[in-house]
């Protein structure tokens, strides 16, 4: 094997190679198929420097945007999308009036910032629409599309309650966050999780990342950060209407909606089959009627 | 608690808070082209209670246009795919949380047992009693899966996170249904029109007339539910309303006042049929067409998709 010529000079790695389970090293979580792994968003400790949105589209070599700027704060992105996987959302908040307000609580008091992620629900409505089964659910409970089956139905983008999934105009396939699915199977932590400088992005197994983060809540709250919440964890804004948790969920301190989220959200497969059988009962009694119609026609001759 | 007035509630940026799919004009044709040929299976089946002659003229004609709208929407289905050559692939599993899963396999059977109505019918047309028979044995299970084919695409929409369609599952399933038995029925008195069956076209219109009537009550219904439910601004935004507007005039005015029209002069006018039924099938595809685009148009105004995911009633 030879060198890149910018290695050339550089002296070895005093490693032989890569870690075998590099996320016990980096985020303490050892990475075993069967388990169920998500992300805690702790948007309190987010300073909007986007390392994770870069870490994710350098890992998964996705294309950049156009550059433009959109006057949203520093938000450029706009949202998840085909080629955008993390994206980060800022809000700059002002107290009544538009004037700053004197006081000011801890944490993120006047700008908010949030790194949104595909939240890998449970169920999860895209997989659950996906008709070529291209969506699955992975060993690590996390939902991947899978790029050689996907036929660009585009049936999983209206499902997704968040606005994550999208398909692709460049290759016509739909496109989402993996969580990382090849750097899992490698025992690797998510590429936005090991970037993230605060640890804003807390990869690992979900019971123990909802312990973590209930705790933190409480943690806030003593501080005086009423106004701090999970969404999607269990039984909180973000998991309902049938979907049971997001593996991917998030300490919020304002309403969902300022984030871009809603707060209750619902499991699209459960109005297929009303919507169904309203719809064969309503052809049945115009069929019943039409019939009726028919014989009363002829009867008469 | 949790309830807010909708222009209370915060947005980001007014930025959407759904991606919006690709889907355009294709879509609406396929919804289309599925009801009509749903509600021509469906009324080919009604044939055989009419005598026989008149009865099988009916069977005949909704059989080979059941055919023919299966052989139009499966390629209208492939070629909206993003990736059409993989279009196979939506036979590799069968998922009943999908419409688009199940829709696949109801096309799928819809078109064979089509082609063996149509088959049927056409050896029969020459004389083959077996191909009477066979004609006459695919016809119910050929029914069936029209009756599916005339409303599943409104749970295909229904089960998405739309603001617009899913503020309606029931109705909008319903008010597709209504209207494939309307365009299936106007298409077949066309027909009968044209091969010169009189009292075969006037019962069907008394179908067309009755499932149209249906179709436009469900539409009116389901405009005061978008109202309650805060989804309608959608439907109120210039292009949308005309489109919606245009196709209630085409779909439902216009051939309704032709039924009323001819029933008051008291005579039979092939013109007024000619007429009520082409508008019936030009304002079947412009209601799907119009609840694609304001569903697509739902989906980019967020404050619609937080209010009808929790802040608004029920």
């Amino acid at each position: 094997m030879t060198n890149h010529p910018r290695a050339q000079g550089e002296s070895r790695s005093i490693l032989a190679g890569p870690f075998d389970a590099e996320a016990e090293t980096t985020a303490g979580v050892r990475i075993e198929p069967g388990k169920n792994y998500g992300f805690f968003t702790d948007t309190t400790l987010c300073i909007g420097c986007k390392a994770c949105e870069v870490a994710c589209k350098e890992w998964n070599a996705l294309p950049s945007e156009e550059g433009k700027l959109s006057g949203h704060s520093y938000d450029n992105t706009g949202g998840l999308g085909a080629h955008t996987w993390r994206h980060v959302a800022f809000v700059e908040k002002s107290g009544p009036e538009g004037v700053r307000a004197p006081e000011q609580q801890p944490y993120q008091s006047s700008w908010l910032m949030m790194s949104d992620v595909c939240k890998h629900c449970s169920p999860a409505p895209c997989l659950e629409a996906c008709p070529t089964g291209a969506l699955f659910r992975t060993e690590f409970d996390t939902v991947v599309v899978q790029q050689d089956i996907c036929n660009g139905c585009g049936y999983c983008v209206p499902a997704c309650p968040f606005g994550v999934i999208d398909v692709s105009a460049d290759d016509g396939k739909a496109h989402k966050c993996t969580l990382c699915y090849d750097r899992l199977r490698a025992g690797q932590e998510p590429a936005c999780a090991k970037a993230c400088p605060t640890d804003s992005i807390q990869f690992g197994e979900v019971e123990e990342l909802e312990q973590r983060a209930s705790d933190r809540v409480d943690g806030l709250h003593r501080q005086g950060v009423e106004n701090a919440y999970l969404y999607g964890a269990r039984g909180s804004p973000g998991a309902t209407g049938g979907l049971e948790r997001l593996n991917a969920f998030f300490l919020l301190t304002d309403d969902p909606e300022v984030y871009n989220l809603p707060l209750r959200p619902s499991r699209p497969a459960s109005r297929a089959a009303p919507s169904l059988a309203a719809g064969l009962a309503t052809a049945a009694g115009l069929m019943a009627a039409a019939a009726f119609l028919f014989t009363r026609g002829h009867d008469h001759e | 608690m949790s309830n807010r007035r909708k222009q209370d509630i915060p947005t980001y940026y007014d930025l959407p808070a759904l991606n919006t799919p690709h889907w355009d004009w294709r879509v609406s044709a396929y919804i289309f082209a599925a009801g009509l040929g749903g509600g021509t299976q469906l009324l080919a089946a009604l044939g055989e209670l009419l005598p026989r002659r008149e009865g099988q003229s009916i069977s005949r004609k909704g059989r080979y246009i059941s055919l023919l709208s299966a052989l139009v929407s499966a390629p209208l289905l492939i070629w909206d795919l993003k990736t059409p050559r993989r279009w196979y692939n939506m036979m590799r599993i069968f998922r009943i949380t999908s419409p688009m899963s199940f829709g696949s396999y109801l096309l799928t059977g819809f078109g064979a047992f089509s082609a063996m109505t149509a088959l049927g019918q056409w050896t029969a047309d020459r004389g083959s009693r077996l191909g009477d028979r066979l004609a006459r044995l695919a016809q119910w299970p050929a029914a069936l899966f029209g009756a599916g084919m005339s409303c599943y695409t409104g749970a295909l929409l229904s089960a998405t996170s739309n603001p617009l369609w899913t503020a309606a599952p029931r109705l909008l399933a319903a008010r597709l249904a209504a209207s494939a038995l309307a365009t299936g029925a106007a298409t077949l008195s066309l027909g009968e029109t044209l091969s010169g069956r009189r009292r075969n076209s006037s019962r069907l219109e008394g179908i067309a007339a009755l499932a149209t009537s249906a179709s436009l009550f469900l539409s009116l219904w389901s405009s005061r539910l978008y109202r309650r439910k805060g989804v309608h601004e959608a439907m109120e935004e210039q292009d949308i309303a005309a489109r919606e507007k245009a196709a209630l005039l085409v779909g439902h005015g216009v051939p309704l006042a032709c039924y009323a029209l001819a029933r008051l002069s008291g005579r039979r006018s092939d013109t007024l049929s000619i007429i009520a039924s082409l508008s019936t099938i030009a304002g079947g595809y412009m209601t799907r067409d119009a609840m694609l685009k304001g569903g697509l148009r739902s989906s980019r105004r967020p404050r619609d998709y937080f209010y009808i995911a929790g802040r608004g009633r029920d």
